[in-house]
């Protein structure tokens, strides 16, 4: 190669090139997204996550739940994420910025889980979580090393798994959550997309068209 | 000719320790990712598999699986055959030789730290990106070390005029920490807010395949095939431009992973625009190498079966950015397919090419066994295609049952209709797992004859060497 | 997919048939040719042109139609050419007002809109919420106080300051005041009209600030 230096050059101009483009610009573009401001709420949202599911959202990303679970949803008018009942409305930039480490996932194993706890008519409770987790379910592992086998002497620790049939554990023994499946769970149930941002709403197309056609 | 064509074998003879070790290991490495991939597969039509085990869940699974693929075999190899060929048409001894030995080492242990850590949940969880924090820098360091020798290749080379292997060769090595670096800031030191993480990862997912992955791996085809076939590239006077599209134009892709995601609309549409402009790149590569396939001998068979790969993943990558086709191909196995048609078929396969041509001069012998050699030939091939073909299938089966419903999908159904398909891929991962476990043994029986042959203190006269060179 | 290699055929050594010395020099020479020496025009480059000038015409028309303005708060990539904030659907104020009615106003005048006797009035099919939007407007800006005639009953409640003005206690902004309004005159069976921003923008910055209102003082007021 005669021209070195140039090559070199050219190398580090390209890779800037692309870095200043995806990463600088969207990071201009982005980086300051603050809350969004309700004055009929008076609240801001999207609201941080309290401190237990913080804690829980570590165990979802250190489980590698990322794996097989998205956390976004396509546009009502994109796909048919609507119809599966995963929420009725396009996730944004502005639902993540309170999250350390957003899981958006690339694979749909299993179910989106943007709108988990926030579906309708009916979301999956606490103790659905818990059985779902202790008893996995058609493609979803069960994940038993998150619960503890103990003995019961008197009462039944109040956190126990009300488990029947086959799955019950013997009479003197109960199936508890460990901390672990606990915080997990409460992360599991802060999952939902409570508030509608104005860049979460759909582009209304005929109207501006027309608006366009009177001017 | 023979003369002509044995004339790097002192320089071979000097580089072999380095490169050897790092081959080694990284065969080594794809046997394990291999095991790991196979628990993987199994786990997705039997999710009772080591279910029980914290440190084996599909999603720890997974991401030792592609760690110990990349940075494991990908890297080590990738990096063995880059500075080979650097070496090589430098014209001159490697030097800093101990360097990429030290490099070796922390750069495997660096790798064993990573996994270790994944396996204990430390996971930084991005694509290609799984290395835990505190292996991060180690890792860094280790490459460092290692590529002193690609830049003294550089520096010391004997010869003014540039070849194509050594731009893309130049290219990997000197793009790799930069990437590497950003994507450490980024997203571990000072983690970039929310959606932005995705759109990172997304940008360093690609540049290390279009930059440091897929440059060596055309480095080792540009070198290897008009090498084996004695005759000059048709259109090669073509093949920079082919070379400074996938420069400029590769980084660019990686945002057709967040189409219809919460990233702004621009940032997918330029990927999916910049899709379409690397259908230049592959155009180039097909026009120089079309007249160069063949499979007469394995370098040649496979390095052919690599290209070819290489040139339908760019096409699959062109049409599945595409937003009506992602619209289904998103989200399913279908991404997977085409991830393994671009690391297993495209890059693992004209690595293995040159892996056949380039260990035999390293070592001053000819592999050890042709049995081996040919089942890994067999095996790798109709594991390739099966894990593809099935991937495929299952991800068109997936897509069918969950994005064509009108009403939420039964999950159930959705794991029926791909059992068989994953099935398929479980045994394709068997094939591959065996296919390189020969290799592994090839590998080790082929050098192992230089520990006695080392002590003799002659490793240059080889009397069945020169008759089989000449 | 080509076939592997033959069985009978050698996998142990691959021969080279060119030296690294060699091959640099063959293709460096190619490198720095020009096709069209010696006459001999190639087609290659002209269809190698037209073929890249062919991708990134596509591309860039595809990046024009579709950039969603470059806007970072825009994620529907088939947006019509405007600006974001137009682009948006307008929150309706019915389901705004509904919000805001519930969330204060239904303590007092109750989810029925019927009100309690003597005290609150009802807003139901009354006369004040139906009629002038004026002297509703003021009601809800800056308050209410002493007796009212509404559907010919009496009642003596005190309604609260929700305007953004001094002394109030919630500081409605003006969008919100016209939403709670055009929510009250067009539920529970009333058919009135909507009532503007604009309009409540323009009644509180005349009034300003100022104590509550008597329904006499209302009453002259069209």
């Amino acid at each position: 190669m005669k021209n070195g230096p140039l090559f070199f050059f050219g190398l580090f101009a390209s890779l800037t090139f692309s870095f200043a483009g995806v990463v600088l610009f969207s990071n201009y573009q982005l980086g300051g997204l603050a809350p969004y401001y309700d004055d009929s709420e008076g609240k801001s949202f999207p609201e941080r996550l309290p401190g237990v599911a913080a804690r829980g959202q570590m165990v979802y990303r250190d489980l590698g739940c990322i794996a097989c679970h998205t956390q976004q949803v396509r546009r009502p008018s994109f796909g048919n994420d609507q119809a599966q009942g995963w929420g009725d409305r396009q996730s944004v930039a502005r639902d993540y910025i309170h999250q350390p480490y957003p899981q958006l996932g690339a694979a749909r194993i299993g179910q989106d889980l943007t709108n988990l706890a926030g579906r309708k008519p009916s979301a999956l409770d606490a103790e659905d979580l818990m059985k779902l987790l202790y008893l996995g379910q058609g493609a979803m592992p069960a994940y038993k090393f998150l619960f503890q086998d103990v003995k019961v002497s008197g009462q039944v620790p109040k956190t126990a798994l009300k488990l029947t049939g086959k799955n019950a554990p013997s009479p003197s023994h109960a199936v508890v959550p460990t901390e672990r499946a606990q915080v997990l769970v409460a992360y599991l149930l802060s999952l939902k997309t409570a508030y509608d941002y104005p860049e979460s709403r759909p582009v209304v197309k005929t109207a501006a068209k027309a608006e366009g056609a009177h001017k | 000719m023979s003369t002509d064509s044995n004339d790097s074998t002192a320089i071979d003879i000097h580089s072999r320790g380095p490169l050897v070790l790092l081959l080694g290991s990284g065969v080594l490495w794809l046997v394990i990712s291999g095991v790991l991939a196979l628990i993987a597969s199994i786990q997705l039509h039997t999710p009772t598999f080591f279910a029980d085990c914290a440190w084996l869940t599909f999603g720890r699974a997974q991401a030792l699986r592609e760690t110990a693929f990349v940075y494991g075999w990908l890297a080590n190899v990738g990096l063995a055959l880059g500075l080979w060929i650097a070496v090589r048409l430098g014209g001159e001894a490697m030097r800093a030789g101990n360097w990429v030995v030290v490099g070796a080492v922390f750069w495997n242990l660096g790798v064993s730290l990573s996994l270790v850590g994944i396996a204990a949940g430390d996971a930084a969880g991005h694509t290609f990106f799984q290395i835990p924090s505190y292996a991060q820098p180690l890792l860094l360091i280790a490459y460092g070390a290692i590529g002193v020798a690609g830049v003294l290749a550089w520096t010391g080379r004997r010869h003014e005029t540039g070849f194509a292997s050594q731009w893309y060769v130049f290219a990997a090595l000197f793009l790799f920490p930069w990437l590497f670096s950003v994507a450490q800031v980024t997203l571990v030191w000072l983690p970039v807010r929310g959606v932005l993480q995705g759109i990172v990862a997304g940008w360093f997912a690609q540049g290390i395949y279009s930059l440091w992955l897929a440059p060596l791996a055309l480095a080792c085809a540009y070198y290897l095939l008009p090498k084996i076939s004695g005759r000059v590239l048709p259109a090669y006077q073509f093949a920079v431009f082919g070379f400074w599209t996938l420069i400029v134009v590769g980084c660019w892709t990686g945002g057709r992973h967040l189409i219809g995601g919460p990233a702004p609309a621009w940032i997918a549409t330029v990927a999916i625009a910049a899709c379409s402009l690397m259908v230049f790149h592959y155009f180039v590569v097909f026009l120089n190498f079309r007249s160069a396939l063949g499979t007469k001998s394995s370098a040649l068979y496979f390095t052919s079966f690599g290209l070819l790969a290489y040139l339908l993943s760019g096409l699959v990558e062109a049409v599945i950015s595409l937003r009506g086709v992602a619209l289904h191909a998103q989200f399913t196995f279908v991404e997977q397919a085409a991830q393994q048609l671009s690391l297993y078929g495209a890059v693992s396969m004209v690595f293995f090419g040159a892996l056949y041509f380039a260990v035999p001069r390293l070592v001053g012998k000819s592999w050890a066994s042709s049995f081996l050699a040919g089942g890994h030939v067999s095996l790798v091939t109709v594991g390739v295609v099966l894990l593809v073909v099935a991937l495929t299938a299952a991800g068109f089966a997936q897509s069918q049952t969950m994005f064509g419903a009108t009403q939420p999908a039964k999950f159930a159904d959705v794991a029926s209709a791909t059992r068989p398909w994953l099935l398929v891929a479980t045994a394709a991962q068997v094939a591959l797992l065996l296919g390189n476990l020969m290799l592994l043994v090839n590998f080790a029986q082929t050098v192992a004859a230089l520990v006695p042959f080392r002590a003799a203190g002659n490793p240059v006269s080889r009397p069945a060497l020169k008759a089989v060179l000449s | 997919m080509s076939t592997p290699p033959s069985p009978q055929g050698d996998h142990r050594f691959d021969s080279a048939a060119n030296g690294d010395a060699e091959l640099l020099e063959s293709h460096a020479k190619v490198a720095g040719k020009q096709t069209d020496e010696k006459g001999n025009f190639s087609l290659l480059p002209l269809g190698l042109i037209f073929g890249s000038s062919a991708l990134i015409f596509w591309a860039a028309v595809y990046v024009t139609k579709f950039s969603g303005h470059y806007d970072p708060k825009m994620f529907d990539e088939t947006a019509p050419p405007s600006t974001g904030v137009e682009v948006v659907a307008k929150v309706d104020p019915i389901v705004a007002g509904k919000k805001l009615y519930l969330s204060a106003c239904v303590a007092c005048h109750l989810p029925d809109g019927k009100g309690i006797a003597g005290v609150n009035p009802p807003l139901a099919g009354a006369e004040w919420v139906l009629g002038s939007e004026e002297r509703l407007a003021r009601i809800v800006i800056h308050g209410l106080k002493g007796p009212i005639t509404v559907k010919g009953n009496q009642y003596n409640g005190a309604m609260p300051v929700f305007g953004k003005v001094p002394g109030s206690g919630y500081n409605w902004s003006d969008d919100k005041i016209a939403a709670v309004l055009t929510y009250i005159r067009q539920e529970w069976g009333n058919n009135g009209s909507a009532v503007s921003t604009e309009l409540v923008a323009a009644i509180r910055t005349k009034e300003g600030g100022r104590k509550e209102w008597t329904a006499e003082e209302l009453l002259q007021i069209p």
